[in-house]
């Protein structure tokens, strides 16, 4: 219970004490309309004073109480004897309803009610309507704008008595949008002109989402002395249309008071307008729901392109401003060139990943040529695919959809048996063939497995003796005989089949792979099946480098293969024993790539070993010092070093010279396979 | 400069959660607790607003209202007074009398200043 309330309840205990001294008095003397007056006017007390504190229960309960006792003071009820027990019994309750918890008391909650009813039964009796209270907080909400026409024109004496209409105006204004026409025809003369009457009637546009009854509210205190019209005339907003604007400024001009038929018909007309061009916004309204589920736009390839060139410009012109406020100490400038190198990476990076598209792309085709193919061999078989999420960048894809058709093509024809077959080697009729993409690091890969008769090891074998490709007596692991197969000119096939006689063999796929910087990897097991696992980059075009030099040269690592950074004296490397070093107390083979790529020179004292991962190991790669990150933008070699598989290729470095971006991976293969 | 709102109303409560409503809005009160106690402040000193309760001893809300409209300094500051809901017909008679506009007990203090709103800016 707060202050007010505490002091509430005191003031309650007097006015009942109050009332129970004047209902005493009243009952020995029923006529006394002083004392009526006092019982009247102590109920009264007890109904506001109950509202506004908090006591429901004294409010609603001296309600209807006391309307009877207004009744018997104006005449229109007689105090019996009946009346005057129950306001016995209610002085008493209401004691007890001064506890707010009272009316959970089962026993003071009964009584209430048999209280209650006994009051209305007499005012019932007394053919007094009974008042509902707040009645009026009832009505509909209608949220919706509307427009409401408003005539007021105040009774001329209406400031008599302290009533400034234009507060009531303004009151409008603040319900909604208005617009206010101040109809002024009455003012007379300045000869005949009395300061204190109000000549002026108003007429006002108000939307607003407000009920009529609430613009009624507005004028409560003056509407029983002044012409007041209050009507709907539309459920939207007028004023937003340009055109009612205008011609109700017009008719303002013209006309002293705006004729409700000319009003109505203007509006109709808007509304007439308003449904056709609704049609319209819903039509449009539709189609941008529909791009906002899908969340995406279509953008031509093209243009796509066109960016990816922008940004590697921007990425090298960006490398030079880098550069050139490095050598010249321009300070003003760092802090600006730094920012710009922050936004081109992230600009970078949206634009990648603006072309990447989904694997999902290309295995509607897969499923197709699986199933064309299944029925023209006669064999059943159940393509499964997973990752088809998976993002390549879409060059990436165009690249890959006919070695990845090659490779299924061989499934379906070499790998999956006739059913027959299958039956025999105790496997289920139906063949598969899973297709399944993954992120793996900064690579996408590929997996293509079918559970087919698999590579017979012996066949290949005879057949790479056959073609010369090996001697006879050679030993060679399964591992490297399997690998023969990428091997230019080799096919296996018995027959010429329309998929496997175009003279496109697996040294094809491994050509095409090797062209967007793939790797192929193949693995068989007789009567279990072969899979295939291509490995790609995420993008071709921009990667983030380490830039090392060696003499006169430079060259670019990918950052993401680099693992560690070591500095050792030159002798530590030329001294090691079969190209292996200790690197925290790990043996770590490395190739020393100034005597790898025939670099003339003296080494330097100290050279830098990069330590590169390499499947699943770490190879050290020696080099005369290390520049630091740099994203290179990678220009082809062109067609005369196409062959040249260790440099993937060139970038253009700020200063305008060229660096060689190396493929850590296809060096170490290549060195390995040498030495 | 703050208004001055005369307070007329003779129970404690009422008048105590007017004021401190009042007050908090930014106005000046008075306080008087009938309307015999109310006139006497009608003395030339400036009261920007009546607000005034009907049901009084002494001197009631119609009356201190005819009153003080007679008083020509005030004849036209703006008067409310404070009714319930089964009082219509009061409003009539208080109206008469000079009132600007009226209250309906039991009210929220929004409603109160919404109303004094209407009369007075």
């Amino acid at each position: 219970m707060d202050n007010f309330q505490k002091k509430f309840v005191e003031e309650a205990t007097d006015l009942i004490n109050n009332l129970e001294e004047a209902v005493l008095a009243l009952e020995k003397d029923i006529s006394n309309n002083e004392l009526i007056g006092e019982v009247f006017r102590i109920m009264h007390s007890l109904k506001g004073g109950g509202g506004m504190f908090g006591f429901d229960d004294i409010s609603n309960f001296t309600h209807n109480l006391e309307t009877i006792y207004d009744e018997v003071r104006t005449g229109g009820l007689k105090i019996t004897d009946d009346l005057m027990s129950i306001t016995f019994s209610s002085v008493d309750h209401l004691r007890s309803l001064l506890d707010p918890d009272a009316l959970k008391d089962p026993q003071i909650n009964k009584n209430n009610e048999i209280l209650l009813s006994s009051v209305e039964a007499i005012l019932k009796g007394s053919g007094t309507e009974i008042p509902i209270a707040e009645a009026e907080e009832e009505l509909d909400q209608d949220g919706d704008k509307q427009t409401i026409y408003i005539y007021f024109a105040p009774n001329e004496s209406i400031m008599d008595n302290g009533t400034n209409p234009l507060y009531l105006i303004d009151e409008l204004c603040t319900l909604g949008e208005t617009k206010v026409f101040p109809r002024t025809a009455k003012v007379p003369l300045l000869s005949r002109f009395n300061y204190s009457k109000c000549y002026t009637a108003w007429e006002v546009f108000l939307v607003s989402s407000e009920n009529i009854n609430d613009i009624h509210d507005v004028f409560i205190f003056v509407e029983d002395d002044s012409e007041l019209e209050i009507t709907k005339v539309a459920d939207f907003d007028v004023l937003a249309n340009e055109g009612f604007n205008e011609k109700i400024q017009s008719l303002y001009s013209e006309k002293n008071h705006f004729d409700s038929a000319v009003i109505t018909s203007l509006v109709n007309d808007l509304l007439e307008e308003k449904k056709s061009r609704m049609v319209n916004v819903n039509e449009k309204l539709k189609i941008f729901t529909k791009e906002n589920v899908i969340s995406s736009i279509r953008v031509s390839s093209d243009k796509i392109d066109h960016l990816m060139n922008l940004v590697s410009e921007l990425v090298t012109t960006q490398a030079s401003l880098s550069l050139y406020v490095e050598e010249n100490q321009v300070y003003a400038l760092n802090q600006l060139s730094e920012n710009i190198e922050n936004i081109t990476r992230q600009l970078r990076d949206t634009a990648f990943s603006i072309s990447l598209i989904p694997i999902e792309s290309m295995l509607t085709r897969f499923h197709r040529l699986i199933r064309d193919l299944s029925s023209e061999f006669n064999k059943n078989i159940d393509f499964i695919t997973e990752g088809a999420e998976t993002e390549l960048d879409k060059t990436l894809i165009q690249g890959l959809t006919d070695p990845l058709m090659h490779i299924i093509r061989n499934s379906v024809d070499h790998g999956i048996e006739p059913e027959q077959e299958r039956i025999d080697a105790g496997k289920t009729p139906q063949g598969m063939i899973y297709f399944k993409a993954f992120y793996s690091g900064a690579s996408v890969v590929i997996k293509i497995q079918d559970d087919g008769r698999g590579i017979d090891i012996n066949k290949v074998r005879q057949k790479a003796i056959e073609k010369e490709l090996i001697l006879p007596d050679a030993k060679y692991t399964n591992k490297e005989i399997l690998d023969l197969i990428f091997i230019p000119g080799f096919s296996t096939a018995k027959n010429i089949t329309d998929i496997s006689g175009r003279g496109v063999g697996m040294d094809v796929v491994k050509r095409k792979v090797d062209e967007i910087r793939g790797t192929v990897d193949l693995e068989s097991k007789e009567n279990i099946g072969t899979t295939i696992t291509i490995k790609l980059p995420l993008t071709l075009s921009i990667i983030d480098g380490l830039l090392v030099v060696i003499g006169d040269t430079k060259y670019v690592m990918p950052l993401n293969l680099v693992d560690k950074i070591y500095a050792y004296e030159k002798e530590q490397f030329s001294n090691a024993f079969n190209n292996i070093i200790v690197v925290d107390g790990e043996q770590i083979p490395f190739y020393y790539l100034r005597k790898e790529f025939d670099i003339p020179g003296e080494p330097l004292d100290i050279e830098q070993l990069v330590l590169v991962k390499y499947e699943e190991k770490r190879i050290g790669l020696v080099v005369d010092s290390v520049v630091g990150e740099y994203q290179a933008v990678l220009k082809p070699l062109g067609k005369l070093y196409k062959n040249h598989e260790i440099i993937s290729g060139a970038t253009i470095l700020g200063d305008g010279t060229i660096a060689l971006v190396l493929d850590t991976n296809k060096i170490i293969n290549e060195f390995s396979f040498k030495n | 400069m703050a208004k001055t709102i005369l307070i007329v109303d003779d129970s404690e409560s009422i008048r105590e959660v007017v004021s401190f409503t009042l007050e908090n809005a930014g106005y000046n009160v008075i306080i008087a607790i009938d309307g015999t106690d109310a006139l006497p402040h009608f003395d030339g000193k400036v009261i920007d607003l009546l607000l005034t309760d009907l049901h009084m001893p002494n001197m009631n809300g119609i009356e201190l209202i005819r009153e003080v409209r007679k008083i020509e300094a005030y004849g036209r500051i703006p008067i409310l007074f404070l009714t319930t809901e089964s009082q219509r017909d009061k409003k009539i008679e208080a109206k008469d009398a000079g009132a600007t506009g009226w209250i309906i007990k039991p009210f929220v203090p929004a409603k109160l200043l919404a109303a004094i709103n209407k009369v007075m800016r």
